[in-house]
């Protein structure tokens, strides 16, 4: 093959990088000596044309109560080409999760979709210390559109206390998004998580029992201990993982494919949306991989309960 | 034209990393357009004796002509070890280093302690600069065997304040960063003084917000790489809309600042 000498290489990098910088994936092929192998060059992708390139659906995204906030999402979302976001607005942390607070939640989400009905898709939050209000929210909020569930951290999704919730969402076919708690990485749970919150064991527990069920394993980039939740979730087909959050630790993406393989991962961004499409696309993946981690996976659940994108 | 001011060799020994080798990294640099990259020796920080971490690093830059045209090394001082002044000398004077690397945090001390403070005024002697993160990792997932305190951006004002007339690169901002954490002579010290923050910690959410309150001139283009992905720190730059900043403005993100910072 032609070999291309450095010099050309890099006017040709100047010239990308000033239409749009370019971004690594393909290696460059280096001798180790300062000169060029015979091996085909890469091909400089432009970071600006790659974040056009890819559809998007965020599978983790949240709402807050301040004024304005749906169109700064929205805003942010036009910058990095996010075509939906699935949203929920969890509770307050530490609270007590009565039902007039997740109602409040259910609400504001449910608003910001007739606000924004071709970006956002909504999740309904609960608590299910509350059995008769959440059972009645899941009707209500999934009669209104909604298509699934996020919970958080009053009870383990293991504890029985969740298996109505669980079956009712199996009737529905819908996702149950659960949220992780930073767990065992220091071997004692944080100190800033309360007792009920859920770490990636319990999710193998809950999907063990329930097989029929679809969960989805909160952001390993999210403070969690990203390793041992690919690792936890190994062969247990009906758990999802997405990859949203604030850690965008360099390979997280690449450990999570090989663990758990590209067709079980959602893209997300849990409102830390430059890392969120950042490290899907500092990401060692073939086009048709990323295709599926951005959008082709989420959708592919869209599609199994009639809401598909397109 | 890109200039990294982030990037490491070197082992992280909680996590296996890649692309952590000078061959490596120019590789990375090669595929993503990147002319230069600051450099620092990861090992630095878990050595006692932090000048084997330099001789490391300046042992793999004498591997290829290519790295020493491409890498801007910064030397790690360890200010309450023994020998440090040596190491100053030697990784300076007859090593090269374009920059000084601190680690408090991991070296435990204050940068308050007066021989940190020494250290500032000899690098502001010699015109090099101080580069300090806020935090190395993400505490959080990090192993039982690593530290657990991280800094905000507020935390770096005890050396600035000590030596306002040295140069200060500030790394990886993945705390309180906003300058509504400073009162206003904080602030204003901030802005007077020679400082480059980079735009790899996740606290760099409104960029261009940020470039208005503490000065454009305040902020370049860093990776954190291999620690953090090597795309975030630059799409934070590339998203920004015309109307926010201007192409001049996004040159200076992309080299001009740190072009003009680091003496290039």
């Amino acid at each position: 093959m032609k070999t291309q000498n450095r010099r050309n290489f890099l006017a040709k990098a100047a010239a990308l990088a000033v239409a749009g910088s370019a971004l690594p994936g393909a290696a460059m092929s280096f001798d180790g000596r300062g000169t060029m192998t015979d091996e085909e060059p890469p091909v400089l992708r432009s970071l600006a044309g790659e974040v056009k390139k890819y559809r998007k659906i965020d599978a983790h995204a949240h709402v807050y109560f301040t004024k304005g906030n749906f169109e700064q999402v929205i805003d942010i979302a036009d910058r990095l080409n996010i075509e939906k976001l699935v949203i929920s607005r969890p509770m307050v942390p530490g609270g007590k999760g009565e039902p007039s607070e997740f109602i409040d939640c259910n609400n504001l989400v449910l608003k910001a979709m007739k606000q924004f009905p071709n970006r956002f898709f909504g999740q309904l939050t609960l608590n299910p210390q509350y059995p008769k209000e959440s059972m009645e929210e899941i009707v209500r909020c999934t009669g209104e559109g909604m298509i699934g569930a996020k919970l958080y951290n009053h009870v383990k999704i293991n504890d029985p206390l969740f298996y109505p919730v669980i079956e009712k969402f199996i009737d529905l076919k819908m996702l149950i998004l659960m949220h992780m708690g930073i767990g065992i990485a220091r071997i004692q749970y944080d100190a800033r998580e309360p007792k009920g919150v859920s770490i990636p064991e319990n999710m193998v527990e809950a999907a063990l029992r329930y097989p029929e069920a679809k969960f989805q394993l909160a952001h390993i980039g999210g403070g969690i201990d990203w390793e041992a939740a690919c690792k936890a979730v190994i062969g247990v087909p009906n758990i999802f993982v997405d990859v949203s959050g604030s850690n965008n630790a360099a390979h997280m993406v690449d450990f999570a494919v090989k663990c758990i393989g590209v067709d079980r991962l959602f893209f997300g961004c849990d409102n830390s949306f430059y890392q969120g499409v950042g490290h899907v696309l500092g990401a060692n993946l073939t086009d048709a991989d990323r295709n599926k981690l951005f959008f082709g996976n989420y959708n592919k659940y869209l599609k199994s309960i009639g809401r598909n994108v397109d | 034209m890109l200039i990294d001011v982030n990037s490491y060799i070197g082992h992280w020994p909680f996590r296996r990393l890649k692309g952590n080798t000078c061959k490596e990294q120019v590789a990375r640099m090669n595929a993503a357009g990147i002319d230069k990259a600051v450099l620092f020796n990861l090992n630095g920080i878990f050595y006692k004796n932090v000048q084997s971490a330099n001789d490391e690093l300046f042992e793999a830059l004498k591997e290829n002509s290519e790295y020493r045209k491409r890498f801007i090394p910064f030397a790690t001082i360890n200010p309450i070890y023994s020998g440090w002044k040596h190491d100053f000398e030697e990784s300076v004077k007859k090593q090269g280093a374009k920059g000084i690397r601190l680690y408090p945090l991991y070296h435990g001390y204050e940068l308050s302690n007066p021989a940190c403070i020494e250290l500032a005024k000899m690098a502001k002697d010699h015109k090099l600069p101080i580069a300090m993160a806020l935090r190395m990792v993400d505490s959080r997932p990090s192993s039982w065997l690593d530290i657990s305190k991280e800094w905000a951006l507020k935390d770096t004002l005890p050396l600035i304040k000590a030596v306002p007339d040295a140069k200060y690169l500030i790394l990886n901002l993945a705390n309180n960063s906003n300058f509504g954490a400073f009162d206003k002579d904080e602030l204003s010290l901030v802005r007077k003084t020679q400082l480059l923050m980079d735009t790899s910690g996740r606290m760099v959410m409104e960029l261009a917000d940020m470039m208005k309150n503490y000065g454009s001139d305040k902020f370049a283009f860093g990776s954190h790489y291999p620690i953090l992905d090597p795309v975030t720190g630059l799409l934070r730059i590339e998203t920004l809309r015309p109307e926010e900043v201007s192409n001049a403005d996004k040159e200076k993100l992309c080299y001009g600042n740190a072009k003009s910072f680091l003496g290039l």
